[in-house]
């Protein structure tokens, strides 16, 4: 059985800055990981491969040479091969483009596979659309916000837990399919350091855009329906009125006249 | 040169500062300065400052003196040992002076430096770093100021301060203080390997600007502080020595010392230390590995042979015992978010937790030196975690100050039942050579009384933190009583009995185990020399012989 998870290199934004000035996000001392969706998606790969004989997991990223990192991260954490989707005719690429040059790397280099896992978005864009499109685009059934995956037992159907608005359902789909992974109860895996080293010894495959059956107008920025015309933060809201200098009576005081003029309280 | 003048007390009005007069309203509205993380119990005092400059500070000193009133110095109070909690008198909360007032290239000892206020939080100085961002210095109107943070932010190398002590929300002055030290010890010594300058104001507000390498002891050991006035403090130096362990216990001294070295670790009973300059390491790449094991003894094993294989160079080398990883999988069982890891494996009891140089991106990994090194302990590195991106370096040390975590949670709870009842938690480091009996004798005196304990910490610095978590009193009695007797022990091999966490006012019963009378003498008179009245944070390192 081959799964075949998409991945994405994102900027680490736990500890992320703004520029004042510009209101852009500084870049500086931002190191680049995986997006930790694409490592929910991962964990459920691999814990299939734990429970089922003959499963093997291809992780696929299209982005700069650098995306490799994300990938090696991958086969730290359990993938057997990498496949990076680079060229600079992939830049600008939009969510659609993506997809689509992802759906056509994927039928390239793992034409027979049987569950396609993503995550169900980026930290950086958070578009959730790329999933979703491969499987159209594959005219796969696609089941979204999976936080449990697992097989039937004859290995035809795959049986997803997802989560709703109101809680959860399970679903099930015929293979091949798509599913994208939320988080869930998943604790982030931690390799062993002969993982980590053996990682390095694992196969690593490159696609260009040449490799793709793509015409070079559908590429890229060229091919894109959408383009970011701006990025901006969102406004600042209006500061709070600070109380100072009060006793602590006078104070609590006028917090109780501000609640109870605004109807907050009685 | 041995002699300093002091620099005039900054002229401030003190009926302008910001004082909480009565202890009542400072009870009650200000408790969170009634104690810091010692949890010693808080006693009444009359005055809670909060200067919002030098001048502000030197003015309460002046008039503290002039009121003969004793002061006690706090910043982020994240001390163990009550170094910040005020006996009586007033307490001067140092907050406000939180402001990093230079990042500079040292041409002279090719090194990048940052000089800051003394509340200036290690975590922040690690985070404004890190993005190189300085939005003080950013908005500075000092034209050299600006051109050096320019020149530092060009510079395609990132730069990180060394000393790290678990807990990061401490104060830069208050690690100065207490020579803190952390994990990161282990390669690059304690906080005083970094300080490169203070600037210290004394009880009678004066201050003393001290950089490295200008001021040592003369000959015979002295020091003379001169005041504006033109007072000469005479300061002999104590003439015991150090142990050849890290140590926080008691004032520094050895020959020809720097004057700096003076105030380093003397937790605030020489001066106020104010504004700190310290050097700048650039930054590598790192992997954090957790290696699990056999047994407590195997850990042991490993870190002699990772410590005799000088090819390898950690950053550190930290130990878990076994029933500290059994606390660890209690917790992974009702709350496994919260301890944010894997499951830890059913067979690992106990671990080692080392950290060193790595490049993710290079073509080819070799560390076949620490393989062999983990194999000949018959240990394996696929039964290890490892990580080296910045958040999974994060996750790992979070796991690591999860154990004194869930050890202070547990012992909380009991409380509830023995109000009395507290934390033993050592703090003692030995040298090398008796690493293996003082962790023999831990583990079989605390197993031989049936006290429930958990062990980690510093063991590459041979320096780990015993916890026994007494289930009521008496086990409360048997546990103080072991305490002393793994002090002594410690002092017997030529250890200290505070490592890291200094001797405040919890840990100086244990003074007189490592110093004669005549040193502590020896300590006092220097005190007495740059604080007659015996004013400045009274009851720290020794009990304050003159009341005011």
């Amino acid at each position: 059985m081959k799964i075949v998870v998409c991945i994405k290199q994102v900027p680490e934004v736990t500890n992320v800055q703004v520029d004042p000035e510009t209101g852009t996000l500084i870049r500086e001392g931002v190191k680049s990981i995986l997006n930790p969706f694409c490592e929910y998606a991962l964990d459920h790969a691999v814990r299939l491969e734990q429970e089922f004989d003959d499963v093997s997991i291809s992780v696929i990223s299209m982005g700069p040479p650098q995306a490799k990192d994300a990938l090696l991260r991958c086969l730290e954490l359990g993938a057997d091969e990498g496949i990076l989707v680079t060229d600079r005719k992939f830049a600008g690429a939009d969510s659609w483009v993506t997809a689509l040059t992802l759906a056509e790397a994927i039928r390239l280099t793992v034409p027979d596979y049987d569950l396609i896992l993503v995550g169900k978005q980026a930290i950086d864009g958070d578009t959730a659309q790329v999933g979703p499109e491969i499987a159209e685009i594959l005219s796969l059934p696609q089941i979204t916000y999976g936080i449990e995956v697992g097989l039937s037992s004859t290995r035809k159907q795959v049986r997803v837990k997802q989560e709703v608005e109101r809680g959860y359902e399970v679903v099930e789909a015929s293979l091949p399919a798509l599913v994208t992974c939320s988080k869930g109860e998943v604790v982030r895996r931690a390799p062993s350091f002969l993982d980590v080293l053996n990682a390095r010894k694992k196969p690593m495959r490159s696609v260009s855009a040449d490799d793709l059956r793509i015409p070079a107008e559908e590429l890229g920025l060229k091919g894109s329906f959408t383009q970011v015309v701006k990025v901006f933060p969102p406004p600042g809201k209006k500061c709070g009125r600070l109380l100072q200098n009060l006793e602590t009576d006078q104070a609590a005081a006028e917090i109780f006249n501000f609640l109870k003029e605004k109807r907050f309280i009685e | 040169m041995h002699e300093i003048v002091a620099n005039p007390a900054p002229q401030s009005d003190f009926s302008n500062i910001k004082c909480i007069e009565g202890f009542d309203r400072i009870r009650s509205e200000y408790s969170a300065y009634l104690c810091d993380e010692s949890k010693l119990t808080p006693k009444p005092f009359d005055f809670l400052f909060f200067p919002k400059d030098e001048a502000e500070l030197a003015a309460i000193l002046c008039e503290m003196q002039r009121r003969k009133i004793h002061v006690t110095i706090a910043a982020a109070r994240t001390g163990l040992v009550g170094g910040s909690v005020p006996s009586d008198g007033a307490l001067v909360s140092l907050e406000l002076l939180d402001q990093v007032q230079e990042v500079y290239f040292h041409a002279e000892s090719n090194e990048w430096r940052v000089r800051a206020q003394t509340s200036v939080s290690l975590k922040s100085l690690e985070t404004m770093l890190r993005f190189k961002q300085f939005p003080t210095l950013d908005q500075s109107t000092d034209a050299a100021v600006k051109r050096n943070l320019a020149q530092f932010k060009e510079n395609a190398e990132h730069f990180f301060y060394p000393p790290d002590p678990t807990e990061m929300s401490a104060s830069l002055g208050g690690s100065v203080v207490t020579n803190a030290s952390g994990a990161r010890t282990y390669r690059y010594g304690p906080t005083r390997a970094w300080v490169r300058g203070l600037r210290v104001y004394l009880a009678n507000g004066e201050y003393l600007d001290i950089p490295r390498g200008k001021y040592f002891a003369s000959p015979a050991g002295q020091f003379v502080v001169w005041t504006s006035k033109g007072e000469a403090c005479n300061i002999t130096i104590p003439d015991y020595a150090q142990p050849k362990t890290k140590s926080t216990a008691g004032l520094f001294a050895e020959p020809d010392m720097d004057l700096v070295d003076l105030f380093i670790g003397s937790e605030g009973v020489l001066g106020v230390v104010t504004s700190v300059e310290v050097a700048l390491v650039k930054k590598e790449d790192k992997v954090s590995i957790i290696q699990f094991l056999d047994s407590d003894e195997q850990a042991v094993q490993l870190t002699l042979a990772l410590r005799a294989e000088k090819r390898l160079q950690l950053d550190f080398l930290e130990f878990y015992s076994g029933n500290a990883l059994n606390l660890l999988r209690n917790l992974q069982k009702t709350e496994p978010s919260t301890v944010g890891m894997p499951v830890i494996p059913d067979d690992a009891k106990s671990a080692i937790f080392i950290e060193m140089s790595f490049d993710p991106h290079a073509a080819q990994l070799d560390f076949s030196i620490l393989e062999k090194v983990v194999a000949s302990c018959g240990a394996d590195l696929a039964r290890s975690w490892a990580g080296y991106e910045s958040r999974e370096l994060d996750r790992f040390k979070v796991f690591r100050h999860m154990v004194p975590e869930t050890i202070n949670s547990i012992l909380a709870e009991r409380k509830k039942q023995y109000p009395g009842i507290h934390k033993l938690g050592t703090d003692m480091a030995v040298p090398d050579e008796h690493l293996e009996e003082i962790w023999a004798l831990y583990k079989s005196r605390c197993d031989a009384l049936g006290l429930e304990w958990a062990a980690f910490g510093h063991i590459g610095n041979n320096h780990i933190h015993v916890n026994i978590m007494p289930r009521n009193m008496d086990e409360l009695e048997k546990g103080m009583q072991l305490y002393a007797e793994f002090a002594k022990k410690t002092v017997e091999f030529g250890g200290a009995v505070s490592a890291e966490h200094g001797i405040g006012k919890i840990k100086s019963h244990f003074l007189p185990l490592m110093f004669t009378p005549v040193q502590i003498q020896q300590m006092r008179n220097v005190k007495q020399a740059l604080d007659p009245k015996g004013l400045l944070n009274p009851n720290n390192i020794f009990p304050a012989e003159v009341h005011a």
